[in-house]
């Protein structure tokens, strides 16, 4: 799975990596970074999901 | 020359925290800490303060080395924050658990949820103002400010209208209560019990019939497999009280109190532009705001201006210095709601802005963001316009005025003045 993140619609509201420190970490700029994680599979990609569901500004897309 | 224009020399007596004079004007000594003490050991009260804006803005974003609870080994969580009210969201440090109560109502204060409840904020403001147009003059405090958010919260959570006053009266017993003490202490218990009384069976009620309102959701929320107790949800109702109603209504106040006395030449152009009244809530939340101090624990040593915080130590974020620091924002001191080194729009979480400005730290940053940051945002700009569109050529009934203080920052209470007299043409 790979998560896109689209910078020109994404304003670093931080909703995903405060919700979600397990796949997100916040750049430098602001903008969040998909980090390492030790989740399972099956879990990445619903907390992913769950990201790019409240994500205010619909930036994240997932390719599963 | 403004008020945080004292210079008090490098030396700082930490009893100065308990003082009255800080409580008045704490500017001083917020200068004092930035340049002379940037980490601040006060040995007086076992803590630590920040008080640089970046260093305020980064224990924030550092979830890692600063809770907002203390975990120990041996026992339960030791909080930041105690509140009579009972248990609450933020009581849970940086936890998962948090996070989950966190999402449980995160949501309901913004976006579409929040652009619902938009045209009940217009007509609340609107019927608090008829309460007193005629008679030419308002105390703002008691009759405006402290009834526009209960009110809209009192509706969020789905409680009848006609209960709406007996609700804005328990409700300022209760905040008197936790504020001043004393006698009131008495009587905001008093209040706390009637309107646990009054609020249990309809809990029981929504948690097996739920409606759309915000309180069913909390009542039905799932955590981790199962509800919240009675108990709990009381907290939460609680919470949103003191967490919405109280501080929206101190931003209310304040930013007429500074428009009024700090800067009547701006007044005069809010009163022109009602779109303004965002850029002065904003300057608000910067210059003076609600909150001006977090605590946080450390969860390990940490090294910062070349001085260590041991693990475990209580350290005082003090935003409101953060938000007047010059290495930050130009002419710190000045009130200006036409700033164009401050970012105006709508706050985040990151506290980063694509326009590249730096943002107030009113609202805090990061994991325990306020939930309410675009609620309390157009509800006071909202209301402020209302009001500024009702009544005509608005002045201060008295010239001068004893000011704004903050509680003791120990008490957890918030700053803002304690009555606001106007004067108004119908
Ligand atoms: C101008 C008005 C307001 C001010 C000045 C304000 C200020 C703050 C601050 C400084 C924090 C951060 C606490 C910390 O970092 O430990 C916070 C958190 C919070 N605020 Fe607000 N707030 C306001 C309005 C509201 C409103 C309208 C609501 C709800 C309807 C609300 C609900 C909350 C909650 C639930 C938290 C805790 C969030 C968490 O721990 O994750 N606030 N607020
Ligand atoms: S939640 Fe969306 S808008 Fe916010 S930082 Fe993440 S990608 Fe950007």
């Amino acid at each position: 799975m790979k998560i896109h993140i689209d910078k020109t619609k994404c304003y670093m509201s931080g909703e995903c990596y405060y919700n979600h420190p397990e796949i997100f970490k916040m750049g430098d700029e602001g903008y969040p970074e998909v980090i390492y994680s030790d989740l399972d599979k099956n879990e990445i990609k619903q907390h992913a999901q769950e990201a790019a569901e409240v994500c205010p500004a619909t930036a994240l897309k997932l390719e599963l | 020359m403004s008020e945080a224009d004292v210079d008090l020399g490098p030396e700082i007596d930490p009893r100065v925290f308990d003082s009255i004079d800080f409580q008045k004007n704490p500017f001083p000594v917020y200068r004092q800490l930035r340049d002379h003490h940037p980490i601040y050991h006060d040995r007086f009260h076992n803590r630590w303060v920040l008080s640089r804006y970046w260093d305020v803005d980064g224990a924030f974003q550092d979830n890692g080395s600063y809770d907002r609870a203390m975990y120990k080994a041996d026992g339960p969580y030791e909080f930041g924050s105690r509140h009579i009210f009972g248990p609450n969201i933020l009581e849970y440090g940086n936890s998962d658990e948090h996070r989950r109560l966190r999402n449980i109502v995160a949501g309901q204060f913004v976006g579409q949820k929040l652009q619902d409840f938009i045209p009940m904020i217009h007509q609340i403001s609107e019927e608090v103002i008829d309460r007193f147009i005629d008679a030419s003059e308002v105390e703002l405090v008691s009759q405006f400010a402290s009834q526009v958010p209960i009110r809209v919260i009192s509706n969020m959570l789905g409680l009848p209208r006609e209960d709406e006053d007996m609700f804005v009266t328990w409700y300022q017993h209760l905040i008197a209560g936790l504020g001043f003490g004393g006698e009131h202490l008495m009587r905001g218990l008093n209040a706390r019990n009637e309107m646990w009384d009054y609020i249990d069976p309809i809990i029981k009620k929504r948690s097996v019939d739920p409606g759309e309102d915000l309180l069913s959701r909390i009542c039905t929320a799932e955590l981790a497999g199962s509800r919240m107790s009675a108990e709990e949800i009381k907290g939460f109702v609680a919470l949103l009280l003191a967490a919405g109603g109280d501080t929206t209504e101190k931003a209310i106040a304040n930013m007429w109190y500074h428009l009024m006395y700090t800067r009547p030449d701006q007044m005069v152009l809010a009163l022109e532009n009602e779109d303004l009244w965002e850029n002065v809530f904003t300057e608000m939340m910067r210059y003076d705001p609600v909150v001006h101090a977090q605590f946080r624990f450390t969860t390990r040593e940490i090294e910062i201006h070349e001085d260590v915080i041991p693990e475990r130590a209580g350290v005082i974020l003090y935003l409101g210095a953060g938000n007047r620091d010059e290495r930050a924002f130009d002419n710190p001191d000045t009130f200006d709601i036409l700033r164009t080194d401050l970012h105006m729009g709508r706050e985040n979480r990151s506290g980063r802005y694509k326009d590249g400005k730096n943002g107030h730290l009113g609202f805090g940053i990061g994991q325990h963001f306020c939930m309410g940051y675009a609620m309390a945002r157009q509800e006071s700009a909202i209301a402020c316009s209302k009001l500024a569109a009702r009544i005509k050529d608005p002045r201060p009934k008295n010239s001068t005025h004893p000011g704004i203080s903050s509680p003791s920052i120990d008490s957890g209470g918030f700053r803002s003045p304690e009555d606001l007299w106007i004067e108004f043409n119908r």
